[in-house]
């Protein structure tokens, strides 16, 4: 099993620590983006970056305002800096998440899950296929954490992935975190839904951690991964998801300077221990 | 259930400016009424709390020495289509405080604008007007020590601020007209 991590640029000590413990960098357009003259564009000086890392490792993006699942459609914004970020580096597959962060042009502020309906599917479907064909390459979704009560729809949360990846044949990303946030805060099954989960399309994992709160685990990728996390990953590795490639360890950018450099390297050193067998 | 009318009516409950109405289906009045849709308001907040207190630093301290940064932002989250590119949110945020009542929370705010943009590669140049010495102000800012207002003294200020400039930005006396 290979190791990923995240990475948003202009950080170059950083990556240095890293890069001995990693086979993937893990990026993602909207924070390599900035501002000039009004307008949102990737920053030269990452893309230079980038393009020096794609030598010694694989890239992947991950994106988090597509807004896959808004039902006015998605975000044009996004899809232009990808075309951008495509054009220069090489990747392996992109993906993004499986909900929605905006409503007729509204920003939420936060990403909410899809209802698992007939509708939702349908619609989901179709822009999955559009994005396969727009690239002609692996695209992936994640499941993503559930912040207000989920929606009694038609599918469970594995049947709704399910029926999505047989009809579209994209692949996933199984967040390992986002479960046991799920499990903590609505009493989520995960034994149940990994065992309904078909595993094929499963091509990467991601680990993080983030705090407590009200009596919330939140989805905020600021600590280093709990033990329970690993266990769980490792888990569903072995009994699961037999075809994934990767794990990656998420962490924000804001989180680096209470981390540190080398705890962050620490953490990949035993991460890579962890899944290497 | 409709797929846009389920949007529209969550969106509404995470702004705050949705009643549910008692025709509506039960599962919104599950969601209105749950602990989830508060923490989901809250974390919002802190997202934007993340994002801003690095890229806003002076502003954002000053707010939290004067105990507005929740009212402020509160605001800001409320009034503003905050988008998820974070590298907008920054100025969208000083922008908004560079008109605020507080003479001084609006000074601090339209400086680190400027010093944003100025940074960001723009050739403009910027003068904000100050009514108090802004060097202490500044200082005891970016060191997070509490502002003595008393102990700063008054008059007009100005603080240009341009890429041309060897620090980016420079603080003169106004000089009054004879």
């Amino acid at each position: 099993m290979a190791l990923g991590v995240t990475y948003e640029g202009r950080d170059p000590a950083l990556l240095e620590k890293m890069l001995p413990y990693v086979d993937y960098i893990e990026v993602t357009p909207e924070t390599i983006a900035e501002v000039k003259g009004g307008k949102i564009g990737l920053s030269a000086e990452v893309m230079s970056e980038l393009k020096n890392i794609g030598k010694a490792v694989k890239i992947i993006v991950h994106g988090v305002s597509l807004s896959i699942g808004s039902h006015e459609g998605w975000s044009l914004n996004y899809l232009h800096l990808l075309d951008d970020l495509l054009e220069q580096v090489d990747v392996v597959w992109h993906s993004e998440h499986l909900g929605y962060t905006k409503v007729d042009g509204e920003h939420l502020g936060i990403m909410l899950a899809m209802p698992k309906t007939e509708q939702a599917l349908d619609l989901v479907c179709e822009r999955v296929c559009t994005i396969q064909k727009r690239y002609g390459f692996p695209f992936l979704l994640e499941n993503i954490v559930h912040v207000i009560p989920d929606f009694p729809g038609d599918y469970s949360d594995a049947g709704f992935l399910n029926a999505l990846t047989e009809r579209t044949g994209c692949g996933l990303i199984l967040d390992v975190y986002n479960l046991e946030c799920d499990a903590h805060n609505h009493g989520f099954n995960i034994p149940e839904f990994l065992n309904e989960l078909n595993p094929t399309n499963v091509r990467e994992l991601h680990v993080a951690c983030g705090v407590e709160h009200n009596g919330f685990l939140l989805d905020v990728h600021s600590q280093l991964t709990r033990d329970s996390t690993i266990d769980l990953a490792q888990y569903a590795i072995k009994q699961v998801t037999r075809n994934a490639e990767v794990v990656v360890y998420e962490f924000m950018p804001e989180a680096v300077p209470g981390l540190g450099h080398d705890t962050i390297a620490e953490e990949l050193r035993r991460l890579r221990a962890c899944f290497r067998n | 259930m409709d797929l846009a009318n389920h949007q529209r009516i969550l969106l509404g409950l995470i702004r705050s400016n949705y009643q549910v109405r008692p025709d509506d289906d039960a599962y919104f009045h599950r969601v209105s009424q749950s602990r989830d849709l508060e923490e989901a308001r809250g974390n919002i907040f802190l997202w934007r709390v993340y994002v801003l207190e690095r890229a806003c630093v002076l502003t954002f301290t000053l707010l939290k020495q004067r105990n507005l940064l929740k009212q402020e932002l509160d605001v800001f989250i409320r009034q503003h289509n905050i988008s998820p590119f974070r590298e907008t949110q920054p100025p969208d945020f000083l922008e908004a405080l560079s008109s605020h009542d507080d003479p001084l929370i609006a000074s601090v705010a339209k400086f680190e604008l400027s010093l944003w943009k100025v940074r960001q590669g723009d050739p403009a140049s910027y003068t904000v007007f100050w009514s108090v010495e802004p060097h202490s102000i500044l200082n005891n800012l970016a060191k997070n020590i509490p502002i003595d207002e008393e102990s700063v003294p008054k008059g007009d200020y100005q603080i240009l601020i341009s890429r041309d400039l060897p620090f980016l930005f420079q603080i003169d006396p106004v000089l009054k007209q004879v």
